[in-house]
C-alpha cells in the first residue's frame, strides 16, 4: 500500500502545537479538525459544567464582533464552526470553502481567546442544555449508558458520569466569571489542528501560523488522574421509563489500561472481533441466529490519556426478550472468549480492519478525524502508515493474552426502559 | 435519446452529464450509472430499485423494508453454507456494506478496497433475482425489524413524524412510514414478500451506479457478464396509482407519551421534479439552515426551543415541507406553533432579503463539494435523485437553485406555507 503520510505534512509550531495539513483532490471541501488544552478533567467536580457551557458560548459573541456580526460572517461564506466540550480538551470543527480557510482560522482564534460570554447569552443557553438534560432523563440509551458509569467507577473517578440533578445544579451554578477564567486559561500550548481537502499547503501553514500565533500561550496543563478505587463485581440496576417500547442494555467492565498500553490493540482487536461489525460473533448469533435484537455491539470507551477506561457492550430488546437477550450476551461472550479467538478469525478481521481503514481515510472528515487523534495521543505522522502494519504483525497469542481482561464473572449490567414484569 | 453501441457487447452508451455516463444492458434494460473518482483507492456499487413502502398496501405495510433484511439471507452463489454470505465475503475485507429502504425506492450498496469492487457487483447481480425468501429467515428477522420498530418509537421526534405522514395523507401510501405498522411487521406472509420480490426486483426496475476508482471498460464488463444472466421482468410492473385528494382545511394530531415536548408542522409541496423545488429548497435553507436562519433566531436563541429543523421532501410524488421543534421545559406548545406560523407569514408578506439569498446559495456550493467528498456521499446522493424518477437533477438541481430569484421566495411562500394544507402535530409528554 501507498504510504498515506507521505502527501501530509506535519509543523510543529509554538508551543508544543501540532499542524497537519492534507491536500485532498476534493474540489470546495476543506475540513477543519482542532483542539487546546482545557477541560472538566482539569476542574473541581462542581465546576465540571463550565467548560461544556463554554463551549456552546464561544460564538456567541467575541470583543471584535457581536453574535450577530460574528454568525453572518460566516454564513456569508457557507462556512460552519461548532465547538465542543471534553476531558483534557477543547475541540473545534469546521467546514469552508478554501477560499475562506483563513477566515475560519482566524474566527477560531477570535472565539477561544475573546469570547466575551453575554449575560443575556448565557441564559439563555442555559435553559437549552438544562432542557436537554430533561429530555436525558427520558432517553433510554443515555440512563442505561451513564448508569453503568456509576456502577464502574468510584465518584471521584473522570469517567463516573454524574447524576441528572448534580449535573443540572453543577449547570444552573456557573458564573460568568468561571466562563471567562475558563476561557482565559484556554492557549495554543498543545493545539492540535488537521486540516483536510482542497488546499494549499504552504497557504495553509501561513494562515495557521499568522491566525494561532496570536493566541496566548495558555495555563492548562495535563492533570494527574486518579485509579478507580471501586471493586469489579456483578451487579446489576434497571432504570425504569414509563412508555418505552424498547430497552437499552450496556453491560461491561472496568480495563486498567490507558491507550498507551501495550495490550490496548490486541484488546481493541478482540474487542472488534467479539461485536464491532456485522460479521462479528454477537451479531452473528444474538441478532441472526436468534433474532433477539436489532443492533449489538462491543466497544472499547472512555480511554485517555493516563486514563483507565471500560470494555462495553450495548444492545437493545423489546421488553419481553431482554432477559433472554442478557443471558444470551453472557453465554456468547463466554462461548466467543473460549473458542473463537482462532487464527482463522484473526486473519479475517486483520483484514477487514486494514480494508475499512483504507475506506475511512477517504473522506476529508475521516482522515482530519485521524490525524487529530493522532496529535492528541502524541503518536508520530508515520503511525498513518505504522497503524496497518502493528495490525497485521498481531497473532493469535496476542489476542488471547487480552482475553481476561475482560472479566466475564463481573460484568456490570444497567439496563433502561419498560419492564413488563 | 440516442443511444450508441460501445466496445463491450450488449451495452450502449446513453449521455454523459457533467462527470456522469450513463449507459444500458440491452438485454434486460438494466440502467447503469459510471462516476469516476480516483482520489482514493476505494470504489463503490449501489443497486437501487425504483420500489418502496409508496408501493405497499394495508396489511403489507413495512414489506419493502423487510424484504430489505431478508436480501441479506443469501442468494443462490453466495450463502451461508458456502461461507460466501455478504458479510463474510465483504466485510470481512473491510468493505462498508448496508442497505436502506425509502418511500420510493430501495438500494444496496458496498463501499470497498477497488480490488474488491468485482465481488460486490457479482454479489448484486445474484441476489437481483435468486435471493432466498425464505420462511424460517422470516421468523428470525421479524423480531429483529420489530425491534427496529420499537427503537424508532422510543424517540418522540419518530413518533410525531409518523402520525403528521399519516394524518397528511389518507389515500396516498406515504400515509404509512416505511418501517410499517407493528402488526403488518409482525404479521405479513412470506407469499406475500416473495410476490413483492418477483413484482419489482428486475434489472429494468433497478439502477446499478459505480463511483469511485475504477477501470470503466472493465466495470461495464463485469457488469454486462453479472447482471446480464438475468432476463427483464416478464410483466409490467404493478402501477401504484392513487393519488391523494385535495386537502380542505387544517389538520391536527397530539401524540401524549414519555418524552420531550415537540411541534411539528407540516405543508403539502410538490413532487421532486416540479419546478417550484428549487426555491422551496432555498426556502427551507434560509428558514432553518444555521444560526443565522429566521426560525433559529426566533426560537432558539430566545431559547423557545432546543432546536428546529425543516425537512423539505423531494420525492416521487408531491411531499412535505416539515417544520420540527423541540421545547425548552416550560414552553407552550401554542407559543411555537404561533411562532413558527409567525416567521411563515412574514415571508409569504414581505419576503426574503437579498443576502440572505447570497447565504443561501453559498451554503448550496458548499453542500455540492460534500457530495463528492467520499463514495457513499455520492452513491447515496444520486441515488435519492434517481428515486424522483430523474437522475440527471443531481446536476441540473444545483443549477437551477442558482436561478432562484427573492421573488420566486414570496411565491413559494405564498403558494405553499397556507393553512388549509397544512398538519399540525404535538408531542405532548407524559412525564413532568
Amino acid at each position: 500500500m501507498d504510504s498515506l503520510a507521505k502527501n501530509i505534512t506535519e509543523k510543529k509550531l509554538f508551543e508544543n502545537a501540532r499542524v497537519f495539513i492534507a491536500p485532498m483532490r476534493t474540489q470546495d471541501v476543506v475540513t477543519l479538525e482542532g483542539s487546546v488544552l482545557g477541560g472538566s478533567n482539569m476542574l473541581p467536580r462542581s465546576l465540571r459544567e463550565t467548560p461544556f457551557l463554554a463551549s456552546k458560548l464561544f460564538d456567541a459573541g467575541t470583543k471584535k464582533h457581536d453574535k450577530k456580526n460574528l454568525r453572518e460572517s460566516l454564513a456569508a461564506r457557507g462556512a460552519s464552526l461548532s465547538f465542543s466540550a471534553g476531558g483534557d480538551r477543547t475541540y473545534f470543527s469546521g467546514s469552508c470553502l478554501p477560499e475562506d480557510l483563513p477566515f475560519l482560522l482566524q474566527i477560531v482564534e477570535e472565539c477561544l481567546s475573546t469570547a466575551v460570554f453575554q449575560p443575556a447569552e448565557i441564559s439563555s443557553t442555559r435553559e437549552r442544555l438544562l432542557g436537554r438534560l430533561k429530555e436525558q432523563r427520558t432517553d433510554t440509551r443515555t440512563q442505561a449508558s451513564n448508569e453503568l458509569s456509576r456502577l464502574l467507577y468510584d465518584e471521584t473517578h473522570l469517567n463516573y458520569a454524574e447524576k441528572d440533578a448534580f449535573q443540572e445544579k453543577s449547570l444552573k451554578s456557573v458564573t460568568r466569571a468561571q466562563l471567562v477564567d475558563f476561557r482565559s486559561s484556554l492557549g495554543r500550548e498543545g493545539l492540535v489542528l488537521a486540516i483536510v481537502g482542497d488546499i494549499d499547503t504552504a497557504t495553509a501553514l501561513r494562515a495557521v501560523e499568522r491566525t494561532f500565533g496570536r493566541l496566548a500561550k495558555g495555563t492548562q496543563t495535563s492533570v494527574l488522574k486518579k485509579k478507580n478505587t471501586k471493586a469489579p463485581m456483578m451487579q446489576e440496576k434497571r432504570i425504569s421509563i414509563a412508555e418505552k417500547t424498547n430497552i437499552d442494555i450496556f453491560l461491561g467492565c472496568v480495563v486498567p489500561l490507558t491507550y498507551e498500553s501495550p495490550e490496548y490493540l490486541p484488546l481493541s482487536v478482540l474487542t472488534h472481533m467479539l461485536g464491532g461489525s456485522f460479521a462479528a460473533h454477537l451479531m452473528q448469533t444474538v441478532r441472526e441466529r436468534d433474532g433477539l435484537t436489532y443492533g449489538i455491539q462491543s466497544y472499547l470507551s472512555d480511554f485517555g490519556k493516563d486514563l483507565e477506561g471500560s470494555f462495553r457492550i450495548w444492545a437493545t430488546f423489546s421488553p419481553d426478550l431482554y432477559e433472554r437477550g442478557v443471558q444470551t450476551i453472557r453465554k456468547e461472550v463466554k462461548n466467543f472468549l473460549s473458542a473463537g479467538l482462532t487464527e482463522n478469525a484473526l486473519t479475517q478481521k486483520k483484514e477487514e480492519r486494514t480494508g475499512s481503514y483504507v475506506i475511512g481515510l477517504s473522506t476529508t472528515g475521516g482522515l482530519a478525524s485521524l490525524l487529530h487523534k493522532i496529535g492528541r495521543e502524541g503518536k508520530p505522522l508515520s503511525y498513518l502508515d505504522e497503524y496497518p502494519r502493528l495490525i497485521r504483525a498481531l497473532v493469535v497469542k496476542d489476542i488471547r493474552a487480552a482475553a481476561p481482561m475482560i472479566n466475564l464473572d463481573r460484568l456490570s449490567l444497567a439496563v433502561a426502559g419498560t419492564f413488563t414484569k | 435519446m440516442a443511444k450508441t453501441k460501445t466496445a463491450i457487447p450488449g451495452i450502449s452508451f446513453i449521455k454523459k452529464l457533467d462527470t456522469i455516463r450513463e449507459y444500458k444492458l440491452e438485454a434486460n434494460g438494466l440502467r447503469i450509472l459510471l462516476i469516476p473518482n480516483a482520489s482514493a483507492p476505494v470504489a463503490g456499487c449501489m443497486v437501487t430499485y425504483h420500489v418502496g413502502s409508496r408501493n405497499e398496501a394495508i396489511g403489507y405495510t413495512g414489506a419493502t423494508h423487510m424484504l430489505e433484511h431478508l436480501m441479506f439471507k443469501g442468494s443462490k452463489n453466495f450463502n451461508k453454507e458456502k461461507r460466501s454470505t455478504i458479510w463474510h465475503l465483504l466485510e470481512t475485507k473491510g468493505a462498508l456494506v448496508n442497505a436502506t429502504t425509502w418511500f420510493d425506492r430501495t438500494n444496496y450498496y458496498e463501499v470497498v478496497p477497488k480490488e474488491h469492487l468485482s465481488l460486490a457487483i457479482a454479489l448484486e447481480a445474484d441476489r437481483m433475482r435468486t435471493a432466498r425468501i425464505r420462511e424460517e429467515d422470516r421468523q428470525s428477522e421479524m423480531t429483529v425489524v420489530r425491534n427496529e420498530f420499537e427503537r424508532g418509537e422510543n424517540e418522540p421526534m419518530e413518533a410525531l413524524d409518523k402520525q403528521l405522514w399519516a394524518i397528511a395523507y389518507q389515500a396516498h401510501p406515504y400515509h404509512h412510514s416505511t418501517i410499517g405498522w407493528r402488526s403488518d411487521i409482525e404479521k405479513v406472509s412470506i407469499e406475500r414478500l416473495q410476490q413483492f420480490y418477483n413484482d419489482f426486483y428486475w434489472p429494468n426496475n433497478a439502477t446499478v451506479t459505480i463511483a469511485g476508482n475504477f477501470n470503466e471498460k472493465e466495470v461495464l464488463k463485469l457488469i454486462a457478464e453479472n447482471f446480464g444472466v438475468h432476463p427483464k421482468a416478464p410483466h409490467a410492473f404493478p402501477d401504484m396509482y392513487t393519488q391523494e385528494p385535495k386537502q380542505e382545511g387544517e389538520r391536527r394530531v397530539i401524540v401524549k407519551r414519555t418524552g420531550a415536548n415537540m411541534v411539528g408542522i407540516a405543508h403539502k409541496i410538490p413532487d421532486g421534479n416540479h419546478p417550484d423545488i428549487p426555491a422551496l429548497i432555498v426556502l427551507d435553507m434560509v428558514l432553518s439552515d444555521g444560526k443565522t436562519s429566521r426560525l433559529y433566531k426566533a426560537l432558539v436563541d430566545t431559547a423557545k426551543v432546543m432546536d428546529v429543523t425543516i425537512y423539505s421532501y423531494q420525492l416521487h410524488d408531491p411531499g412535505l415541507f416539515m417544520t420540527y421543534a423541540t421545547l425548552t421545559p416550560g414552553t407552550l406548545h401554542e407559543l411555537v406553533e404561533k411562532r413558527i406560523k409567525k416567521v411563515y407569514a412574514e415571508v409569504i408578506e414581505k419576503g426574503i432579503t437579498a443576502r440572505e439569498l447570497a447565504y443561501a446559495k453559498r451554503a448550496v456550493r458548499v453542500a455540492l463539494g460534500h457530495r463528492r467528498d467520499g463514495i457513499y456521499a455520492t452513491l447515496s446522493a444520486l441515488n435519492e435523485d434517481l428515486a424522483t424518477g430523474v437522475w440527471e437533477r443531481f446536476v441540473t438541481l444545483p443549477q437551477e437553485i442558482n436561478t432562484v430569484t427573492v421573488v420566486d421566495i414570496k411565491r413559494v411562500a405564498k403558494k405553499y406555507l397556507v393553512e388549509d394544507q397544512s398538519t399540525v402535530g404535538w408531542f405532548v409528554t407524559t412525564s413532568h
